[in-house]
């Protein structure tokens, strides 16, 4: 062994190395490899995650763009129908109004019709009393006597109901 | 940025510098023994000479708690394990997600050693292998690295031989270096044990060919039973060159980084006495390149030994 000591090899030495050695493993391994390891594995969990996610964000907000974009199509759909239906129902008012104008219009006219019927009848009837009287009183100023008003009467009608000028419309 | 200049100083600013490296260079040349042999005595006061460096390979003993002798290399690695280790747990004590600027140091630093493991290992056995090989790449460099340090070894303790420095490179006293080796053995052997079981054993007795054409002898199958005699006796002999291998392993390893970091202490301690004050500037980045290639060394081969030893032996043949 005097090769050895020449060297430096001792007993005591070596074993107190490498008790060294294994404290500082088990040392490092509790405050150095343990919590890196650790923190490394959840890092790259972490990011795994978040990429994870974002893509599931992106395909929710492609799916949101396209529901939005299906609903603005909706939405101007159902305002153009809105209008159609608003012109549509805008003539039917207008139609209506003339129609119900054009109603009363005649209404109107007729009756008015009526009225001067009403009223040509009224006076040719008063033109036939007149008449018959007058007719009577001169025929009886012709003839100096006095006709059975009566009788006369039924004559001059009869007349008159013959004649066409007068006759009653 | 200024464009003009050289390594961000201005010419004047640099060519002063390079005047003051220039004058310490010829003082020390001309105070060293080198530059006395050249031009004699000049009279130049003894405090710009070193002392002659008398480097001893065993460890000094320097305290004597006990009884039990500790010398300055052990010193000397309790401070390597102290730096380490408070150094990790004032990173690693407030660990945060989004890591500070040490904290990412650190973990880019053993991240890369991770990557390393797995890179050679595989995914699983990077990670099983990684704090063996963390551990050992980091004390033989720091150990190295703190040994330059200046007033590393200026620290001196008085001893019954004498005044010794306190402190000194653990691997530059046999003994860490050969106690590095014999933990990397049992290293290998465990994992290689563990993950192969008793087939791992059967790396180094192999006897099953000498046996089986033993068998075929005594049944009278003389010629299969002679050839198979004469591969069984072969693969015996592997099996002991096998064994030996691994026992060699620990002298070159041990030898390997006792001898870098010895020579390299002795190197610093012979250009400082030669031409004192900064000539030994080289060679101080030098060891600290060395104190790196030394603990990639020592960790990466014993990262490919655990490799190869967990490895199945039919993949380990091709």
């Amino acid at each position: 062994m005097g090769g050895l000591a020449n060297l430096g090899i001792s007993v005591p030495t070596l074993v107190a190395q490498i008790i060294n050695f294994v404290i500082l493993f088990g040392l490092l391994y509790l405050v150095a490899y343990k919590p890196i390891m650790r923190m490394l594995d959840e890092r790259s969990r972490k990011i795994r995650e978040s990429m994870e996610r974002t893509e599931f964000i992106k395909q929710q907000a492609e799916r949101a763009e396209k529901e939005a974009a299906k609903r603005i199509e909706a939405a101007s759909q159902e305002g153009q129908e809105v209008i159609a239906r608003a012109m549509r129902t805008g003539e039917e008012v207008g139609r209506e109004a003339q129609q119900q104008a054009k109603q009363e219009a005649e209404a109107l006219i007729a009756r008015a019709r009526a009225e001067i019927q009403r009223e040509r009848d009224k006076a040719i009837d008063e033109l036939r009393k007149e008449f018959a009287e007058i007719t009577i009183m001169a025929a009886g100023k012709v003839i100096d006597r006095s006709l059975d008003k009566k009788a006369h009467r039924q004559i001059i009608d009869k007349v008159l109901e013959e004649s066409t000028t007068l006759k009653k419309g | 940025m200024p464009k003009r200049g050289f390594l961000g100083c201005s010419f004047p600013v640099i060519v002063g510098i390079s005047l003051v490296f220039f004058v310490l260079f010829a003082l020390g040349f001309a105070a060293g023994p080198l530059g006395r042999s050249i031009f004699g005595d000049l009279g130049l006061p003894s405090w710009l000479t070193v002392p002659q460096p008398d480097p001893k390979l065993p460890a000094e003993v320097v305290l004597h708690p006990f009884g039990f002798p500790i010398t300055n290399s052990i010193v000397g690695a309790w401070l390597t394990i102290v730096f380490l280790v408070g150094f990790s747990y004032a990173v690693t004590r407030r660990m945060k997600l989004i890591p500070t600027r040490l904290q990412s140091a650190f973990e880019y630093g053993l991240g890369w050693l991770y990557d390393l493991c797995q890179s050679v290992a595989g995914e699983k056995n990077g990670r099983r292998f990684f704090p063996v090989v963390t551990t050992i790449f980091l004390f033989v460099a720091l150990n190295a690295w703190l040994s330059l340090l200046p007033g590393f070894g200026s620290i001196t303790v008085g001893t019954a031989e004498g005044e010794m420095p306190l402190l000194r490179g653990a691997n530059t006293d046999i003994n860490m270096p050969l106690a590095l080796a014999l933990m990397s053995f049992v290293f290998v052997e465990y994992f290689g044990l563990r993950s192969r079981g008793f087939r791992y054993l059967g790396k180094f007795i192999n006897i099953g060919q000498f046996s089986q054409s033993l068998g075929q002898l005594f049944r009278g199958r003389l010629r299969a039973g002679l050839s198979g005699l004469i591969t069984g006796v072969i693969d015996i002999f592997v099996g002991f060159l096998e064994a030996l291998s691994e026992l060699v392993r620990i002298v070159s390893f041990t030898f390997r980084l006792f001898g870098n970091m010895t020579a390299g202490e002795i190197l610093l301690l012979i250009a400082m006495f030669l031409i004192p004050w900064i000539f030994a500037l080289p060679f101080y980045g030098l060891e600290l390149l060395v104190g790196f290639v030394q603990a990639l060394i020592f960790g990466g081969l014993t990262l490919v030994f655990l490799t190869v030893a967990v490895a199945p032996h039919g993949a380990e043949a091709a």
